[in-house]
């Protein structure tokens, strides 16, 4: 026995040092008055390297750091389908070093699990843009627009693909179901890469996705854009074609945002200062050059205006997912 | 074709590429080598360093570190028992065995050989059969994924041999522990106990570590420590015979991985294991295969190795990742506005032709590099274990940490290492819980995904015949072997009927 813990111990030790020195040393700002931008920045990803947060993050963290005089490090703290890294903005209460590159996540999380958070603990600074979905069919399906897989809900099955069972999509379909009092017969995957496989491979029979993660399967042909669930058409060219879902009579429009949020309980001045940076940010071509190769549209939104949009989006979702619950 | 091959080797070889390709496939075997980094954890951590790099030269690093990493894997396998990822968990088993008969520099040689004959063989299949390939892989919807990972589970039977309860518990064990966190398909949280660490599961990286680093460390501790082996330089080199009894394996290695690979879904792991399944079950020389066979080593490591290469069929070919590792090199292709999908190969040939002959390169300095070191690594087994074992405590709580930044997984570690511990001393194998673990969240995806499709009737699974195909030959493997068992013991009874059948 002692002689294993003499050798867990070193072990032991130089983890833990190696979780200081990831945690430590970047709180700064403001004790008493005066506010300073802090110089050592977080920028929490709950999701892992390489995934839509994460590109949204590095190039949130990149951007703030040509506006301001700050560091922004991006750490991608993972586990709980992100609730672990909203985990930690939470425990960050009042840090003004500290920030969240945030999505949807941010609000079905509390809804549907039992986690200590909820939106209204954090402060949101600045939403990026929205990322609404495409209806999609493999090219050699007969449907045609919108209404046309409505229809044919409503005569017989329609099978659809779903990424992740509470995510942005399932909520957009129920939308779609409650306007039109269809069911769709829908299989949960767990990427939008799953999905396209599977509608290409025939498994399902209409899904929907973000665009960028579709625009390859659109231009080759593989696959066919019904709608776009926006309120405008898309400007970037290949989408440019492809009526909204409202111009067709399906009066549903459901995005993913993008954002990034700050703990709660910073003082005003912090909050003001990244509501600055983040709209300094949004002037440059970094900016421009994100939203566009992610093709999103960019409705910005900056602090207590983020909020409002947040408690909107919020009763949507709840809505839907409280239904979903008492099933 | 030529003139696309033309391009990808103008690319892979002007001097800067070849640099950075290096720097991935040596970086690849040591963060392949260190217990818990593993290809997809490399990738991710090493990515953001990348992004000031061409797009193209990022691209090979990159890949370099992923099949690097397969190489590296295998080492630490082969020499201290504890595999660098859950690909070469199988080469605990027989390469293990032989390093402890003193033939540990043979079955390093016969694993790098055997890794670098299946991706010569599966990258000429890439370039050659993308196109068709992906267009195949299609075909597999929910019914036949599920077909294929029940095969997976049903080659327990084959590997469990004599302690087929043993390994029927530890598979049952991965299976349960693989059920922690939200449901697959669902909202609901299993056996979180309101804890938000437990919503994505514990951690299958951070058990492998635990069960296999910290249980090997605790067990050795308990024991009082391996022998060193104390091998002439001569005896560390492979002979003709090994050499000779490999290349069946080999080749049938690198088949079965290929095609699992180009799967998405399915992967390395799953084809290692399958691999190692049918040389026990099939090979010639199956008697020996779990006691330190050539075999055993030979099979696995170019299946995995094959995976690995035609994991990027459907990545370049379609856009739809073909394993963990390479869903994160599509999201590295994004961060460098590289839009993949269907049309990669036409948009983008330096990349991919680049990428692709970059592969040949990779894999060639590894050979290289690996061969003359196999005697040299083999050395490692000459230093007493109490040496060796702090190093490999601390090397193991690193990769566990890095996965996701939390100390929670530091914790998990901890519980598996104790786990592993008595797994050891009582004698219940830790391959079947590990495939268990794999194929356990692979099995819930897709027997949910099946379900909602066959609308709750799975007889949806003899529909197509792909997956007919496979769901029976998962049945024949389940029943097969103990109802042969059960007749040949009969058989047997008959003749010397002194003898009572034992059922």
């Amino acid at each position: 026995m002692n002689r294993r813990t003499k050798f867990l111990l070193p072990a032991a030790t130089a983890a833990a040092a190696l979780t200081l020195t990831a945690c430590g040393g970047t709180s700064s700002g403001s004790k008493d008055g005066a506010f300073t931008a802090p110089n050592d920045v977080r920028m929490i990803v709950p999701f892992a390297a390489g995934g839509g947060s994460d590109i949204a993050g590095r190039a949130i963290s990149k951007g703030l750091e040509k506006v301001t005089k700050s560091t922004v490090t991006v750490e991608n703290i993972t586990g709980g389908d992100g609730a672990v890294g909203y985990s930690e903005l939470l425990a960050s209460k009042g840090d003004p070093g500290v920030l969240l590159a945030s999505e949807t996540a941010l609000m079905t999380l509390p809804i549907v699990q039992d986690v200590a958070f909820d939106y209204e603990d954090f402060t949101p600074i600045m939403k990026l843009g929205s990322d609404y979905n495409v209806v999609m069919v493999d090219a050699d399906s007969p449907h045609k627009t919108c209404p046309d897989v409505i229809e044919a809900a409503k005569q017989g099955e329609v099978t659809t693909g779903i990424s992740g069972a509470t995510g942005p999509e399932f909520v957009a379909w129920s939308l779609i179901e409650e306007q039109s009092n269809v069911k769709f017969e829908s299989v949960v995957f767990e990427s939008g890469a799953e999905i396209a496989t599977a509608l290409l491979g025939g498994h399902i029979d209409v899904a929907m996705t973000n665009p960028g993660e579709a625009l390859g399967y659109f231009e080759s042909g593989d696959l066919k854009p019904l709608c776009v669930l926006a309120p405008e058409r898309y400007d970037y060219k290949p989408l440019a074609d492809v009526p909204t879902g409202v111009e067709q009579g399906v009066d549903v429009t459901f995005a993913q945002w993008r954002g990034f949020i700050a703990p709660g309980g910073i003082s005003a001045e912090a909050k003001q200062h990244w509501i600055d940076a983040a709209k300094e940010y949004a002037k440059t071509d970094a900016y421009t050059k994100y939203i566009e190769s992610n093709l999103l549209q960019p409705d910005v939104a900056y602090g207590d205006e983020f909020k409002a949009f947040l408690d909107d989006y919020n009763k949507d979702l709840k809505r839907i997912l409280d239904k979903k619950n008492d099933k | 074709m030529l003139e696309n091959l033309q391009i990808g080797i103008e690319t892979a070889i002007t001097p800067h590429n070849l640099l950075w390709c290096f720097a991935g496939v040596l970086l690849g075997t040591i963060i392949g080598m260190l217990p818990g980094l593993g290809s997809a954890t490399g990738v991710a951590i090493l990515l953001p360093l990348t992004l000031g790099m061409e797009p193209v030269t990022a691209l090979i690093m990159l890949a370099g570190i992923y099949y690097g990493s397969q190489y590296g894997a295998s080492i630490s396998s082969i020499l201290i028992s504890t595999p660098g990822d859950s690909s070469s968990v199988v080469l605990t088993l027989d390469g293990y065995q032989m390093a402890r008969n003193g033939r540990a520099g043979a079955a390093l040689a016969i694993s790098a050989i055997s890794s670098f004959v299946a991706a010569v063989v599966s990258l000429i299949g890439l370039m050659a059969l993308a196109a068709p390939v992906a267009d195949f892989a299609l075909r597999f919807g929910p019914p036949e994924n599920l077909a294929i990972i029940l095969l997976g589970l049903a080659t327990i039977v084959s590997f469990a041999g004599e302690n087929m309860l043993r390994g029927i518990i530890m598979a049952a064990a991965g299976l349960l522990i693989s059920m922690v966190g939200v449901a697959s398909g669902f909202a609901t949280a299993r056996f979180t106990f309101g804890s938000v660490n437990l919503l994505s599961g514990l951690g299958f990286i951070a058990i492998l570590i635990g069960v296999f680093a910290i249980g090997e460390v605790l067990h050795q501790i308990h024991r009082g420590g391996e022998k060193p082996i104390k091998a002439t330089f001569r005896d560390l080199l492979i002979t003709k015979s090994e050499l000779r009894r490999s290349v069946a394996p080999a080749l049938r290695g690198t088949g079965l991985g290929f095609g699992l690979g180009t799967l998405p879904g399915a992967g390395a792991t799953l084809a290692s294991f399958m691999s190692y399944g049918v040389e026990r079950s099939f090979g010639k020389f199956k008697k020996q295969v779990g006691k330190g066979a050539v075999e055993g080593v030979a099979a696995p490591e170019a299946s995995n190795n094959a995976a690995a290469n035609a994991s990027f069929i459907p990545t370049l070919a379609l856009g739809i990742p073909g394993s963990g590792t390479t869903a994160i090199l599509l999201g590295a292709f994004v961060i460098f506005g590289i839009q993949p999908g269907p049309l990669l190969f036409e948009q983008q040939p330096e990349l991919v032709w680049g990428l692709l002959v970059s592969f040949f390169v990779g894999n060639l300095i590894l050979l290289v590099l690996n061969l003359p070191l196999a005697p040299v690594f083999a050395q490692i087994l000459r230093v007493p274990y109490s040496y060796l074992y702090p190093i490999i405590l601390l090397m193991s709580l690193v990769g566990a940490f890095a996965i996701g930044n939390t100390s929670f997984a530091l914790w998990v570690v901890f519980g598996a290492g104790i786990l592993g511990y008595f797994m050891k001393r009582f004698d219940f194998p830790a391959a079947p819980m590990v495939l268990g673990l794999v194929l356990g969240p692979l099995l819930e995806k897709y027997l949910v995904q099946t379900s909602a499709l066959g609308q709750g009737n799975l007889l949806i699974l003899f529909h197509g015949p792909i997956s007919a195909t496979f769901t029976i030959a998962a049945i024949v493997a389940f029943v097969g072997p103990p109802v042969a068992g059960l007749i040949r013991r009969r058989v047997r009874a008959g003749k010397e009927i002194r003898e009572t059948a034992k059922v």
